[in-house]
């Protein structure tokens, strides 16, 4: 054998051990390489994996292989792969240590498996929290609920107490039990505002609301409040914030009021301001930035961030008058509105308490829809057109718009009006009434207006294809507008409309 | 001599497989977590009765949450085997039928002891509950920590496996 030979045989055969093995288990040979050399001897001696040969010897089994198998022989542990080979008269059985490989892959099976094994364990943990914390709020809500109607019992009965004839130092003990009543009363408001919020149980409110009345209202109320404690108050609007918004009013006032008496109550002099600025508006939504400022004792950087958590407050409470639980409260609403808040403070200085919420703009207020605006001529002419009323069909799926639509066309008292909002529904409408108009939303859900001006106009009756159709349609753009007039409908106007537009087009196309 | 049986000891990873073999065989428990990979091999003579053995030849798994990717060279003249999950892990038992249908399927025939195991980490009462709610049937509640019925599971499937 030449050296080259000897060599890379050696060097083949250190991590490969083989066994010949005959079909009833005993080794005939063994060559001599990591595993123990055995020869005429079972070989489930060497190791009980062996005990599998048998099965393998009696099945039909060419060859199988056997994965990442720890075989210890002599205390030492060597990780294989396992191959039984069936030769004529024998089984060849060869094993491959690899157990460098496979020790690297325990290593990341190990980081895996910890890993995913934790976060199930921390989605577990989680969802019993949660659990609790559900219990707790609701368990509050209704415990707070509950000493609602005694404490109302109390104060009412305090306060008929006070107009009785007292003596001596009844009088006083009278004052101080209705101060701490109300005290009472505010704190269990607090509480239960708190856990509300805490239980997913509060509903927001989307409706249109004055903005600028409620701005008004804090105005007056905190200058009153600001002056009697020395401090001063200011109200600063930047920009043209809308009067009217859809939202929450109540909640927002909530939120306002929160801040404002926070800052007031650690304002000792200077001024505390309100300042309103409109960030931006686009198409019919405004972003509003609302902040609070003062020359308060301000707030230390590190506990920034727990001031608005709940329980920690809690556990001061007493620390200051009321729960503290204002600024969680604060939190907690403007999180459900979509908003958060955020503050800015130098101890000593003073605080900043901010927020931007956006707000829907009714539709009806962006082009001032009342019928006194209508001009009368229009109005003449059109009732000159016809002694009795018109009978219009309006095709629309936004609620907002029927709403408009309905006040314009009412307030002229020239118009029977039937709503439909499914645009599948129309072809049958106007073949069963008579109408002398259709005013038709173009996006309608599932069908589109233009293909049912389409249809109405194919329809072979008279009466029918000829009625003036007036589509409605957010999408301005003149090609699109061509296009509809070319699958039938008589003219386009586009949303947010104008009522005289309107009106105008409408008359121009009734008979 | 007694009778040589295989045993395959199935199920996810993490469960207690590797532990509840330790305790059965050694009588002895490690609350560290070394993830077993591929397989391991350990021997224990079971007394059935005073004059009755068998010698289990009992085949520790590799742990993993997709049963059917277990290797069928694995399997290979099994006699008996044990499907373990962790009453502590939902994972683990949520789809407890599917994993034994293709149990079953690779290894017909071969009787099959359903164990629920850590039942140390939970109260037993709920966990019954819970395991009649989710229609999940097993055999064995057990903990390898405590060594509470690991034995009797054990000596069940020998029981099985003796006629
Ligand atoms: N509390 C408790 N922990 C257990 C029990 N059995 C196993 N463990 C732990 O669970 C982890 C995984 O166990 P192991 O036997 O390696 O699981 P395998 O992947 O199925 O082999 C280890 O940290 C064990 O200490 C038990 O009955 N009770
Ligand atoms: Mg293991």
């Amino acid at each position: 054998m030449s050296s080259f030979k000897k060599y890379s045989q050696e060097f083949i055969t250190k991590n490969l051990h083989f066994y010949l093995v005959d079909f009833k288990g005993l080794v005939v040979d063994s060559n001599a390489s990591f595993m123990p050399r055995v020869v005429n001897k079972n070989i489930t001696s060497i190791h009980p994996f062996f005990e599998c040969f048998s099965s393998f010897a009696d099945s039909l089994e060419k060859e199988i292989v056997f994965n990442c198998v720890h075989l210890e022989t002599n205390e030492k542990l060597f990780i294989t792969d396992v191959q039984f080979v069936r030769k004529e008269k024998e089984v060849l059985v060869v094993i491959q240590d690899f157990t460098q490989h496979y020790t690297t892959y325990q290593e990341v099976a190990q980081a895996r498996n910890e890993s995913i094994i934790n976060s199930e364990l921390i989605v577990l943990k989680n969802k019993e929290l949660q659990e609790r914390e559900e219990f707790k709020n609701s368990f509050i809500q209704n415990f707070s609920h509950e000493l609602r109607n005694p404490l109302t019992s109390i104060i009412s009965l305090t306060k008929l107490l006070a107009e009785t004839d007292l003596i001596g130092p009844q009088k006083e003990m009278i004052n101080f039990l209705l101060e701490s009543n109300s005290n009472l009363k505010l704190m269990l408001e607090d509480v239960l505002s708190i856990s509300t919020i805490a239980s997913n149980k509060l509903q927001l409110q989307e409706k249109a609301f004055n903005l600028n009345k409620l701005i008004n209202l804090l105005e007056f109320t905190y200058t009153a409040k600001a002056k009697q404690i020395g401090v001063e108050f200011s109200l600063k609007t930047i920009g043209k914030i809308p009067e009217i918004v859809e939202g929450d009013r109540l909640r927002l006032f909530q939120v306002l009021t929160n801040l404002l008496d926070n800052a007031l109550k650690f304002t000792e002099e200077g001024s505390v301001s309100l300042l309103v600025s409109l960030n931006q508006t686009r198409a019919n939504k405004a972003n509003i930035r609302f902040l609070v400022e003062d020359t308060g004792i301000g707030i230390p950087e590190k506990d920034q961030e727990s001031i608005f958590e709940s329980f920690k407050q809690l556990n001061n409470c007493g620390k200051t008058d009321g729960t503290g639980l204002g600024l969680a409260i604060v939190s907690g609403l403007l999180q459900k509105m979509g908003s958060k808040i955020k503050v800015e403070s130098v101890v000593g200085k003073g605080t900043k308490f901010f927020f931007d919420i956006t707000f829907k703009i009714p539709l009806k207020t962006k082009k001032t829809v009342v019928s006194k605006n209508i001009d009368k001529e229009l109005l003449s002419a059109i009732k000159s057109k016809n002694i009795k009323r018109f009978k219009l069909l309006i095709v629309e799926d936004d609620e907002q718009v029927q709403t408009v639509l309905f006040k314009v066309l009412i307030n002229t008292d020239c118009f029977y009006i039937d709503l439909i909002n499914d645009g599948s529904k129309v072809l049958q409408e106007v073949v069963n009434n008579s109408y002398d108009l259709i005013l038709m939303d173009v996006n309608l859900p599932n069908v589109l207006g233009n293909h049912v001006a389409r249809l109405i106009r194919d329809f072979p009756m008279d009466s029918i294809n000829k009625i003036p159709i007036i589509g409605l349609t957010a999408n301005v753009f003149n090609n699109q507008e061509k296009g509809y007039i070319k699958d039938g409908m008589n003219a386009v106007v586009s949303k947010p409309f104008d009522t005289e537009n309107l009106l105008e087009t409408i008359l121009r196309h009734l008979k | 001599m007694s009778k040589s049986k295989k045993i395959v000891v199935l199920g996810h990873f993490g469960v207690g497989k590797t532990s509840l073999i330790r305790r059965f065989v050694s009588n002895s428990f490690s609350d560290k977590y070394l993830v077993s990979i591929g397989v391991h091999i350990t021997k224990k003579v079971v007394e059935i009765s005073p004059t009755e053995s068998l010698s289990f030849v009992i085949w520790d798994l590799e742990g993993t949450d997709e049963i059917d990717t277990i290797r069928d060279a694995y399997l290979l003249g099994t006699h008996g085997a044990l499907f373990v999950f962790d009453v502590s892990r939902p994972s683990t038992f949520q789809n407890l039928k599917e994993d034994l249908k293709i149990v079953t399927a690779k290894m017909p025939k071969v009787p099959v002891l359903i164990i629920g195991n850590k039942i140390d980490l939970v109260v037993e009462k709920e966990l019954k509950e819970l395991l009649k709610e989710h229609n999940i049937d097993y055999n064995f509640l057990t903990s390898a920590k405590t060594g509470s019925t690991v034995d009797t599971a054990f000596l069940e499937l020998a029981k099985e496996l003796n006629v």
